[in-house]
């Protein structure tokens, strides 16, 4: 096993390598490019630890539900509706100050979870399969927000489909004055502690996993693979959309519709690197960081278009499906 | 009533042309799944269909060319896909999902190599009314050509069989993994050919995002059609008149987002048996070889 | 190559990790031969068949036929939402230019179904035959390519005793017209009648060959190797009743029960015998709670509700499924875990929202001992033990609980005799300490070597019900076969 993950990396590094020189730049010059865009200096690493909390969220999300054999692709859409109830919290809360960051925090978990919950409930109900319906309710977030916000909840004098700009007292607070660089990133650190705890040592995540590996074996051990089902989805969206309030209170200062461009489906990769264990996806989320935190360097200074970086994320999620050790799924339900 | 003949002329001509595209995925879909591969790519496919053909059509000034390219490049998704579900058990919706993200990622770094800007290509020589309604027609032919391969042919039989049960396949002396490859070759090719017709057909340039999740729309299609050839076509004609749909009632106070919300809240209906039959096939996404033998 | 239809030259087979399935093995199949491979489950038969028709390939060792193998095995590979003629034509369909020529293919199945007499319905949907059935239909499918060679993977097992002659039989005939037979069974029954020679394969080596008109009790000991191990002793105590069954109907997938009434006392155990589809996976699911009944299963006096394993088990239910990779076990899993699966919300093994590690592994070491499961260490992952050693190890789990009631099916499917004889000791013990029995079972011997009465599933309803003191192997195999006994 250990040959093939060195193989796939170097199949990596050398694709990177030929869309390199494709663009007419240096694969070396290109490489120093990117690590100096992530990490040159400590405003470039705090980008970078900004990007890795905006990943971890729904890498964390798509890494739980896997456990329990079960597909979110729909982080996106989750973030989406966290976001935008966070914005709206956030923008519209009377009084200052903790209580309403924190009340568009809790609020953006609740969107998320209850996103969450409409493909749990297809599953559990109907055992719809939650790949498609998690995938359809991506973009229908997308246009609902955009609904809202350009309609009935339109923010004064706004030119799009966006909220007001947040008040400062509900911004996250920052770790590093003068970056982006917030509690965010100690709040998905401690989230994927607690998920570390909650797979390994609780009765929950002992069902969780039993109902991933081994779904008949589950349900003859007493085990409700539909209650599994709606109660992890439900958390894995309440995970993404509370990275989704955090990008909107922390990152952004406002909600807006593209806060999360295809972070629920990087996010799979960085799952899976992480081998679905919460520890080692914060690792990983931190490598993937590093990739798009630099991708702007490269872009500027090696005159690499950026998007190689997400050419590579695919021929990386496609190398990953192929490992052995994947858990088992659920099949998708006749 | 000239008047009333003429909106509903050339509103059948929108839906026609909206549709195209999501039926051409549809029917890619179509064949991949149902011979046990699930397939998740047809947005990728799309893309990779669309900026290809421009791409060549732009480099050779010939929009034949162009179309022959965009096939190639859906094909060759396809393969991959194939090759990763057979040869490498690998699990087929995660590679779906990276050769999504593979294909955009590749059409939005090759749009800037190539036209040395991002967002839009040029304008190109597309395949104009002509090759529009030839495109059209040839779609409606795909369709039937894929249900009598499916249901009157002996490969349609054994490519079928893939999708139910491999083993059995195995037995009777064939090779479901060949097959498997071929069935989704053929598919992205023809999910290839929808990306054509959006680039070439109904524009006439590419650019970023402009498949504009068609690809989903067309795995919505397969599902509410029961993943057949005929159901699939059905329901993309639906989805078209939809999309045509949303033009016309504009100017009412429905917003657009709801018309546009439709297909994806069809496929959503489907999955909770709204629709009825909603059967995948048995071995639909399960890899050939068992894990613990 | 002398006139043999199939020879096979010293086949060696190893897996990864070392284990060696066949250990030099030499058979050979004369031309127009009923032959038998007779062996415990584990001595490596269905390998060896598996080389013979080259759906395996052997480390070492050469195999030779006269022309094409065909095979069928013991569960049948079938496109089961296709009907019979295009299973059976499946990579020969008959064409009309470049059309699949359905009319044809019927008539082609016909004239094989007569030529054979082997009686299908070519329009048939396969999900709709029974067992027998489908047999037939890939019997059929095999034929169809008038092989040399009909290799044969316990062809018995989902057969009626009737329908054992009827197939040995065909056959013979299929024979004597030219195809030689192998049939690989571990059950004796009727073969040693019918097969010209027996080959009998003992922990992947050739053990004894006997030629027709050996006795079955020399065939037994050859794969056995020695004396059967002895059981453990019933001891007889006080029974109450314990699971009640009443006007029973339920489905589970093709197979279905209907109107069945039932009672198991403590301390007693009920034998379920049936030929497979005939209602045993319906009565099962029905009272371990996984598929919707109507009627009533009660528990100690008190109803349970369909539906609810979970409560079930809370109630005192234990399962030995039938299916112990897909249903028993996590094979990723440690032993341990795998232990703690079914009492996971109970204490000792919870600990508020915790699972007590140290209470798993105390469990699991109990068992390991009671149960000889034999694992390099408590950390072993389940997939790494053999089939007896796993089913052992889910035997273990289900009585380490003391069950009010345990339901065991088909408790020693594909086990080693050594495995299956202490497992059913310990079905024994466990009845003799008072707990309620239910075993379904498609061996008639294991039913009676366990127990105390046997009742008879018929396509969903009891045909006969019969003491242990009047076991008869003629009219309990007549209800099997649907003749009401009394």
């Amino acid at each position: 096993m250990r040959a093939a993950a060195w193989v796939a990396v170097g199949g990596l590094a050398l694709a990177g390598a030929g869309a390199t020189l494709l663009a007419g730049a240096n694969p070396l010059e290109a490489a120093g490019a990117l690590l100096r865009g992530a990490l040159g200096g400590p405003q470039q690493i705090a980008e970078t630890l900004v990007q890795t909390a905006s990943l971890l969220f729904p890498a964390l999300a798509v890494g739980f539900a896997l456990r329990g054999g079960l597909f979110n692709i729909g982080a996106d859409g989750q973030a989406v509706a966290g976001g935008l109830v966070a914005g709206l919290i956030g923008a519209a809360w009377p009084g200052a100050g903790g209580f309403a960051l924190v009340a568009a925090l809790a609020g953006g978990t609740l969107a998320g979870g209850a996103w969450g919950a409409l493909a749990g409930v297809l599953r559990a109900r109907f055992g719809g399969s939650e790949v498609i319906a998690t995938l359809m309710l991506n973009v229908l977030a997308g246009l609902l927000a955009t609904y809202l916000l350009s309609g009935p909840l339109r923010a004064p004098g706004a030119t799009g489909p966006e909220t007001a700009a947040l008040p400062e007292s509900v911004w996250l607070p920052l770790l590093m004055p003068g970056t982006r660089l917030s509690v965010a990133l100690p709040l998905a650190l401690a989230l994927a502690a607690a998920l570390q705890i909650v797979l390994r040592r609780t009765i929950y995540g002992f069902e969780l996993r039993a109902a991933g590996l081994a779904p008949e074996t589950a349900r003859r051990a007493g085990i409700d693979l539909g209650a599994i089902a709606f109660s992890a989805l439900s958390l894995s969206g309440a995970m993404a959309g509370l990275g989704g309030a955090t990008i909107v209170t922390g990152v952004l200062h406002r909600f807006d519709p593209a806060l999360s461009p295809g972070y629920g489906f990087i996010g799979i990769a960085v799952a899976l690197v992480g081998g679905l264990e919460p520890a080692r996806i914060a690792l990983s989320a931190f490598g993937f960081a590093i990739l798009q935190s630099g991708s702007l360097t490269l872009q500027a200074f090696a005159h690499v278009p950026k998007d190689v970086i997400v050419l590579l994320e695919g021929l990386a999620i496609v190398a990953l499906a192929g490992r052995r050790a994947f858990v088992a799924r659920a099949t998708l339900p006749p | 009533m000239n008047e009333a003949l003429a909106g509903l002329a050339s509103f059948a001509t929108l839906a026609l042309i909206k549709a195209a595209p999501i039926a051409f995925a549809a029917l890619g879909g179509v064949l991949c799944e149902r011979s046990g591969v699930v397939d998740v790519a047809l947005e990728g496919q799309l893309a990779a269909g669309a900026f290809t053909a421009v791409v060549v059509s732009a480099a050779s000034g010939n929009p034949l060319l162009g179309l022959a390219a965009g096939i190639a490049a859906g094909a060759l998704l396809g393969y991959a896909l194939g090759l990763a579900a057979t040869r490498f058990g690998a699990d087929q919706i995660v590679a779906g999902i990276g050769l999504n993200v593979f294909a955009l990622g590749a059409c939005a770094f090759g749009l800037v190599l190539v036209f040395g800007r991002e967002g839009t290509s040029d304008e190109v020589h597309a395949l104009g009314n002509r090759g529009e309604a030839a495109l059209i027609l040839a779609g409606f032919g795909c369709a039937a050509a894929l249900h009598a391969l499916f249901y009157a042919s002996p490969w349609g039989l054994r490519v079928r069989a893939c999708a139910e049960n491999p083993a059995a396949v195995r037995d009777a002396g064939l090779d479901p993994g060949r097959m498997r490859r071929l069935a989704c070759t053929a598919g992205g090719a023809l999910a290839g050919l929808g990306g054509v017709f959006l680039a070439l057909a109904e524009l006439d340039l590419y650019s970023d995002g402009m498949t504009a999740g068609r690809g989903f729309i067309a795995l919505a299609a397969v599902i509410f059609g029961g993943w057949t050839p005929l159901g699939a076509a059905a329901a993309s004609l639906v989805f078209g008149a939809l999309s045509a749909l949303q033009f016309g009632l504009q100017r009412s106070g429905i917003p657009s987002e709801a018309m546009q919300a439709l297909p994806y809240l069809a496929a959503l209906a489907a999955l909770a048996g709204w629709t009825g039959r909603a059967r995948a096939p048995q071995a639909d996404g399960v890899p050939e070889e068992r894990r613990f033998d | 190559m002398d006139g043999f239809a199939l020879e096979l030259r010293e086949i060696v087979k190893t897996y990864p990790g070392g284990v060696r399935a066949l250990d030099g093995v030499d058979l050979a199949v004369r031309p127009r031969e009923l032959h038998a491979l007779c062996g415990e489950n584990g001595a490596g038969k269905t390998t060896l068949a598996a080389i013979a028709a080259a759906r395996l390939q052997a480390t070492r060792g050469r195999v030779t036929a006269a022309g094409t193998v065909g095979f069928v095995p013991q569960h049948p590979h079938l496109v089961e939402r296709m009907r019979v003629w295009e299973n059976v034509v499946l990579g020969r369909e008959p064409r009309r230019g470049l059309r699949l020529d359905a009319v044809a293919a019927r008539e082609r199945v016909r004239n094989l179904s007569a030529r054979f007499a082997l009686p299908v319905e070519p329009d048939a949907r396969i999900e709709s035959l029974d067992a027998g059935a489908m047999q037939r239909v890939e019997i059929l499918r095999e034929l169809a390519r008038e092989p040399a060679v009909l290799i044969l993977d316990e062809p018995t097992a989902a057969l009626a005793p009737g329908e054992s002659d009827a197939l040995f039989a065909t056959l013979q005939t299929l024979a004597a017209s030219g195809t030689a037979i192998l049939v690989v069974t571990h059950d004796l029954g009727d073969i040693a009648e019918y097969a010209e020679r027996i080959t009998v394969l003992r922990a992947g080596r050739v053990a004894a060959r006997f030629e027709r008109g050996a006795r079955a009790s020399e065939i037994a000991r050859a794969m056995v190797g020695g004396e059967l191990p002895v059981l453990a002793t019933r001891i007889d105590g006080p029974t109450a009743p314990c699971l009640e069954v009443r006007a029973l109907s339920a489905r589970a997938g093709a197979d279905a029960l209907h109107d069945f009434d039932l009672d198991v006392r403590a301390g007693e155990i009920v034998g379920i015998a049936g030929v497979e589809g005939n209602g045993q996976r319906a009565l099962a699911d029905a009272v371990a709670g996984l598929t919707p009944y109507r009627g009533t299963v009660r528990l100690d006096g008190r109803e349970l509700s369909a539906g609810d394993p979970g409560g079930r088990i809370a109630a005192g239910l234990r399962t030995i499924p039938r299916d112990r990779q897909r249903e028993g076990l996590v094979l990723e899993w440690t032993l341990a875990e795998n232990l703690a699966l079914g009492d996971q919300r109970r204490r000792p093994l919870r600990r508020g929202p915790f699972l007590d590690r140290e209470a798993a592994r105390a469990r699991a070491r109990d068992v390991i001992a009671r149960f000889d499961v034999r694992a390099p260490s408590l950390e072993a992952r389940a997939y790494a033990l053999s089939g007896g050693n796993q089913q052992k190890l889910l035997a273990g789990r289900a009585l380490a609980a003391r069950p009010r009631l345990l339901l065991a099916c088909e408790p020693t499917r594909g086990i080693d005799v050594g495995a299956a004889a202490l497992l059913r000791s310990r079905v024994i013990e466990a009845r003799n300490a008072g707990v309620a029995v239910l075993v379904i079972s498609l061996e008639l011997d294991e039913l009676f070597e366990l127990a105390d009465r046997i009742v008879v599933l018929f396509r969903g309803t009891r045909t006969g019900e019969f003491a242990r003191d009047g076991f008869d192997r003629a009219r309990i195999g007549a209800a099997l076969a649907g003749v009401r006994a009394g």
